[in-house]
C-alpha cells in the first residue's frame, strides 16, 4: 500500500483506463481546491465532489447518491483524470488469473492483517 | 431491513490506506443480507448495477436494437479492521442470470462465503459451480434455520459435490458472534492455504 495513484494514461478518447481499474471497494476522496480548468462538470460530478470530502468507497458513493455503480465508475474516472479526486490503490488483488506465479497470488501478510483485525473486533 | 442510504454518510478514518472485499453469495432468501448486516459496522447500504445482456454485437450487425437490461441489487457493509485497512462485504446474488457481472464484482476479492440453506440444497448448485469456474476461493456456510435438519459434514460434502479443501461452516446469520466466527474461520482458511502454498 502506497500513496494515491494517478491513472496511467489520460486518453481523452473513448477508452478510459481509469474507469476499468476502479473496483467497488476503491477508496475515493476529493482533492481540496483542485483546479479542474475548463472541464465541464455536470451535476453528478459536483455531487460526488461534495460527498467525498472524506474517504468513501465507490459502492458507498453509488448508494448515497442513488446512482448505478457503472455510472459512478465513469464519473469518478472523469474526476480522477482531471485530478479532482484521489483514488487509493487496491489493498491487493489476491484473486488473480491462474497464470500469475503462485507466490504472487498469496499475500499472507495481508490475510494475517485481516485475521488479526477480525479477531480483535469479534 | 432498514437501509441507511439516505442517512449522513459514515466516512472511513482518514488514516485508511486501502480496502479488501469478501463476497457473500447464495440463492435468494438464503440470508446474504442478514449476514452482511450482522457483520457490518455501518447500517448496510444498497446499490444497483445494471447489466446489458444478449448479443450486442449481433444486434449491431443486423441493425436491430434490442438490448435487455437487468438490474442487480447489492447489499453491502463495512468493517474497519485497523486504522489502515477496511473490509467490505458484498451480498452478491447467486443466480445464473447475474454471471456477466461476476468478473467485475469479484475482481480483487479475497474470496466468497457461499451461504447454503440445506432445506433447498439444489438452489446452491449453480453458484457453487460458478465459484469453482471463476477460481474464487470460497467456504460454504450453512445458514441454520429452525427446521433445518442436521446433516453430517460428509453428507453435505457429497450432496454439494465439494472438494475436500472447501471448508463447511455453520451459522445463524442473524447472530453477530456466529457471523464473525464464519468470517474468521474463512479468512483463517485462506491464510493457512496461502502459507501452505508458499512452501516449496
Ligand atoms: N431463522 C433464521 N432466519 C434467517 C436467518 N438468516 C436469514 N433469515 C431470514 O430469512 C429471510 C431471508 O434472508 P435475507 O438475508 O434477506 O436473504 P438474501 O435474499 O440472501 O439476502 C429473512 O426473513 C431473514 O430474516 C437465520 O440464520 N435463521
Ligand atoms: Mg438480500
Amino acid at each position: 500500500m502506497s500513496g494515491p495513484v494517478r491513472p496511467y494514461v489520460i486518453t481523452g478518447g473513448r477508452s478510459r483506463p481509469s474507469r476499468n481499474v476502479l473496483a467497488l471497494e476503491s477508496l475515493v476522496s476529493t482533492v481540496p481546491g483542485a483546479d479542474t480548468g475548463e472541464a465541464e462538470l455536470n451535476r453528478e460530478h459536483q455531487r460526488i465532489l461534495a460527498l467525498c470530502g472524506r474517504l468513501l468507497a465507490i459502492a458507498e458513493i453509488a448508494a448515497h447518491l442513488h446512482l448505478p455503480l457503472s455510472v459512478v465508475k465513469v464519473l469518478v474516472g472523469d474526476l480522477w483524470d482531471l485530478g479532482a479526486v484521489q483514488v487509493l490503490p487496491p489493498a491487493t488483488a489476491v484473486h488473480r488469473p491462474p497464470d500469475v506465479p503462485q507466490a504472487e497470488r498469496l499475500p499472507t501478510s495481508l490475510l494475517e492483517e485481516v485475521l488479526v483485525g477480525l479477531r480483535q473486533l469479534r | 431491513m432498514a437501509s441507511a442510504n439516505s442517512a449522513e454518510p459514515s466516512y472511513l478514518p482518514s488514516t485508511v490506506q486501502g480496502a479488501v472485499k469478501v463476497l457473500v453469495t447464495g440463492p435468494f432468501g438464503v440470508g446474504k443480507t442478514t449476514l452482511v448486516g450482522s457483520l457490518s459496522e455501518i447500517a448496510p447500504l444498497r446499490t444497483e448495477e445494471t447489466m446489458t445482456a444478449a448479443g450486442v454485437g449481433i444486434d449491431d450487425l443486423t441493425g436491430r436494437t434490442g438490448k435487455t437490461t437487468t438490474t442487480v441489487a447489492l447489499d453491502f457493509g463495512r468493517i474497519t479492521l485497523n486504522p489502515q485497512l477496511a473490509l467490505y462485504l458484498f451480498g452478491t446474488p447467486g443466480q445464473q442470470r447475474f454471471w456477466p457481472l461476476w468478473e467485475d464484482l469479484s475482481r480483487g476479492a479475497l474470496g466468497a462465503i457461499a451461504l447454503v440453506d440445506t432445506r433447498r440444497i439444489g438452489e446452491s448448485f449453480d453458484v457453487l459451480g460458478q465459484l469453482e469456474e471463476q477460481g474464487i476461493p470460497f467456504a460454504v456456510a450453512v445458514n441454520v434455520f429452525p427446521d433445518t435438519v442436521h446433516h453430517s459434514e460428509q453428507e453435505l460434502r457429497d450432496a454439494l459435490d465439494l472438494l475436500p479443501d472447501v471448508p463447511i461452516l455453520h451459522c445463524d446469520a442473524r447472530d453477530r458472534q456466529a457471523a464473525y466466527d464464519v468470517l474468521i474461520d474463512f479468512v483463517a482458511h485462506l491464510h493457512a492455504t496461502a502459507v501452505l502454498e508458499l512452501q516449496p
